[in-house]
């Protein structure tokens, strides 16, 4: 009887296991058939796309570098909005701009937006912020529209930096007057081409986008090309001890460490360039079917990197300047170099060092460093993806190791000091973008005609703020026998940096007033009388150079906690320089002052009225738009 | 050849060597060794606890066998199952340990490759030692009747 209850309990209990197992199969069937059901309608949604697999594929074979790709700005280049995504100020704000008022709510998981113009009682109708762009300088958001996947812009980005909102379009380059960096449907038609991984903006009709991409932000496959094939090869454990032993190239998957230099470069260049689509045809196949572009194509395919002084694609441009007349100016100098950042591809491209056909992005930058600690990604991630050594002199020494035995003969420096850096005259700051200054990467020789004849402040002057352009045609004639040029009498006495400051157009006013805060021309320009200056460019027009101008300011003595805030009314940055000047007279200035007179200030450190009066009604005032 | 003393020798031995092993890792998760601990270096973790694991078990499963061969009356023990058990606590978690030295990103070092080899040892020392123990004698299916 005993044995009989004893096998009846081992029944029940074996029954009472199979029906637990069986209800937890169901939950999680459940649970997979409801994610599925809920695929977002009002964002983009990323969805199996062609031979793409996502970079989850990649980390199980590849977990170092899924690691440093996951520490880097690229993978939360876009980012769906969720309250780990999103900024952590993002929720019960308050802003207004152009005559509106916005309201950021957080309601359980998501982030809602409401508007509302000035003087109104009531809000809008809420809408979700769906999407995200970008988490290290800006992070700007994006919401629904109620038009299926189009994407409209909240007009407020947050500066990371500064832990504050501004709006978008003062966080770029922009005339005073622009109202709306982006409109509805850009994100659609225009951001994502390279804020995700092979995209499809899907045009439906009117506004109307049916958006899907193979992944968020810039993942493994933007660079590397799908996986499928890869994957597939490399499960056949033979194949990859062969690969591994024989030290061979895998022809399944593209690496740009086997490229060579113009291919290499195009596989960055694909997005940080300055490119147009070859025609309508191309756009409109690019918009239904996706990039054709593949890392290792000798071309973009559908598009083309616009170097305005090669002779490719000479029609092409030749309608761009027709049909968009500012297009040039707003990122190139007069002679063809990039001045935006984000498209250092077009200054590579232009370089000496390109023509050998070795030179490419990774010749100096890495995205896979060998060290995957999180402190070591982190500061790799943030230091410009570079590869170790090459924040020095390392990076030209590696092809031009003659230079390192007569290093000094060359710069006419001190080996020690900042003249003596190869990048510093060679690659200096004359690149603009997200409200700070970048190094060009057309790699060039230092030289008063650029200056004169295209307005990019050169890079002696750059650092020896306080001299002139004939102090800089002297020296360059005597070390290089550069001939001097004819200079006007104000480039002859009154130093090229005010010039640049006072009478350039925006962007030049932005290099400047980002390039008084660099610690090697301060230290050689001194900083005295850099503070009337910067406190004068905190009324300019344009909010990136006044944002800039604040910024330097807070590098110099006295000014570390400045507050201010670049995004006010007149009346208020009106307030704010009058307080700020007089902080200046009458603590900072120098107890015997004694201005240099090519700075343009007297002796006492009064502008001199009839210079800089004169210098101020030259100033280059067209309207001009540096967006990244 | 007294089978038993030699699973009960190797096997203590073996346990004393994956105890020391066991120290070194403990040491190197304590000092954070990237060498050990990096995302990037993940595999040659894995295979370094791996090796430690298979390497302590197959230890405890010799001195189980010595126990075994002594204390079981009529067990009989071919000479090859001696040897592939000893050969499997040898060649499993060294395969381990060895690929885990040098890797290939996402692959272990070639080392890996005689892990299959001791894995093969092994199940044929495990059931080589199923199969040498006595068959049931009438004493003991008497003695179980009782109960």
């Amino acid at each position: 009887m005993f044995k009989r209850l004893h096998s009846g309990l081992f029944f029940w209990l074996a029954a009472l296991v199979v029906v637990v197992a069986v209800v937890i199969v169901l939950m999680d069937v459940s649970q997979h058939s409801s994610s599925a059901a809920s695929t977002p309608t009002n964002r983009p949604i990323a969805a199996q796309e062609g031979d793409y697999v996502t970079s989850n594929s990649c980390r199980a074979c590849h977990p170092g570098n899924y690691a440093s790709w996951h520490a880097s700005f690229h993978r939360t280049m876009t980012q769906v909005a969720t309250p780990a995504t999103l900024i952590p100020d993002a929720s019960n704000v308050e802003l207004s701009f152009a005559g509106r008022q916005y309201k950021l709510e957080r309601r359980g998981g998501n982030i809602f937006v409401s508007d509302r113009s000035l003087g109104e009682k009531d809000y809008g109708p809420p809408r979700q912020v769906v999407l995200l762009t970008g988490s290290h300088t800006l992070q700007i958001l994006w919401n629904e529209t109620g038009q299926g996947r189009t994407l409209e812009q909240f007009p407020f980005a947050y500066i990371i930096a500064e832990k504050m909102w501004a709006p978008v379009t003062q966080t770029f380059l922009m005339p005073p007057e622009t109202k709306e960096a982006y409109s509805i449907g850009s994100w659609n038609g225009a951001c994502m081409d390279c804020h995700v991984t092979q995209g499809l903006s899907k045009f439906v009709e009117g506004n109307k986008w049916d958006t899907m991409v193979a992944e968020f932000g810039i993942a493994c496959e933007a660079c590397h090309s799908e996986g499928r094939e890869h994957i597939d090869a490399n499960r056949n454990p033979l194949r990859r001890w062969k690969l591994h032993l024989t030290k061979s190239d895998d022809a399944t998957i593209a690496n740009a460490k086997r490229m060579k230099g113009p291919e290499s470069t195009l596989v960055c260049g694909q997005c940080h360039s300055v490119w147009a689509f070859n025609g309508m045809d191309t756009k409109l196949d690019w918009n239904q079917s996706g990039g054709k572009f593949r890392p290792g194509k000798e071309d973009l395919v559908q598009r083309f990197v616009v170097q305005p002084n090669e002779k490719d694609h000479s029609a092409q441009k030749d309608f761009i300047r027709r049909t968009e007349p500012d297009f040039y100016r707003n990122r190139f100098w007069g002679d063809g170099m990039i001045r935006v950042t984000g498209r250092e591809t077009n200054g590579v491209q232009e370089s000496p060092c390109f023509k050998g056909g070795n030179f490419s992005c990774i010749s100096c930058h890495e995205m896979h460093p060998t060290t995957t600690t999180r402190v070591a990604l982190d500061s790799w991630a943030r230091s410009d993806q570079l590869a170790p050594k090459m924040d020095s002199d390392q990076a030209c020494l590696q092809c031009h190791k003659e230079m390192a035995a007569r290093l000094t003969s060359h710069t006419h420096h001190d080996a020690g000091s900042a003249g003596s850096r190869c990048y510093n005259c060679h690659m200096p700051h004359t690149t603009f973008g997200l409200l700070h200054a970048m190094r060009s990467h057309q790699v060039s020789s230092p030289n008063v005609r650029e200056s004169l004849d295209y307005g990019r402040p050169n890079a002696c002057n750059l650092c020896h703020l306080n001299e002139t352009l004939r102090w800089t045609a002297d020296k360059l004639n005597t070390w290089y026998q550069q001939p001097v040029p004819e200079l006007s009498d104000d480039d002859k006495t009154i130093s090229a940096a005010v010039q640049w400051l006072v009478k350039g157009d925006a962007g030049q006013r932005a290099l400047l007033a980002w390039g008084m805060s660099w610690e090697p021309a301060q230290k050689i320009s001194g900083r005295d009388w850099l503070y009337p200056y910067l406190i004068y460019s905190l009324l300019d027009p344009y909010a990136a150079v006044r944002f800039d101008a604040w910024k330097s300011l807070q590098t110099l003595p006295g000014f570390s906690d400045f507050k201010f805030t670049y995004t006010a009314d007149a009346e208020a940055l009106g307030a704010a320089v009058k307080q700020s000047y007089e902080k200046w007279w009458s603590e900072m200035r120098p107890a015997n002052p004694n201005f240099d007179p090519k700075t343009a200030l007297d002796p006492e450190g009064r502008f001199q009225q009839d210079v800089f009066g004169r210098l101020r009604r030259e100033r280059d005032d067209k309207p001009i738009v540096l967006a990244e | 050849m007294n089978y038993s003393n030699r699973h009960l020798r190797f096997g203590w031995w073996a346990l004393a060597v994956y105890v020391c092993l066991g120290i070194v890792l403990e040491t190197m998760h304590g000092f954070k060794i990237g060498w050990y601990l990096d995302v990037g270096n993940e595999v040659r973790r894995l295979m370094f606890t791996l090796g430690h694991f298979h390497g302590t078990m197959l230890a405890l499963v010799n001195i189980a066998a010595g126990l075994t061969i002594r204390g079981v009356e009529g067990f009989r023990l071919r000479p090859s199952v001696s040897f592939a058990l000893i050969g499997a606590a040898i060649l499993l978690p060294g395969g381990f340990l060895l690929g885990g030295f040098f890797t290939y990103d996402g692959d272990p070092g070639s080392g890996v490759w005689l892990v299959p080899v001791g894995a093969l040892l092994m199940l044929y020392g495990v059931v080589g030692f199923a199969l040498g123990f006595p068959p049931k004698t009438g004493e003991t299916m008497s003695r179980r009747k009782k109960r």
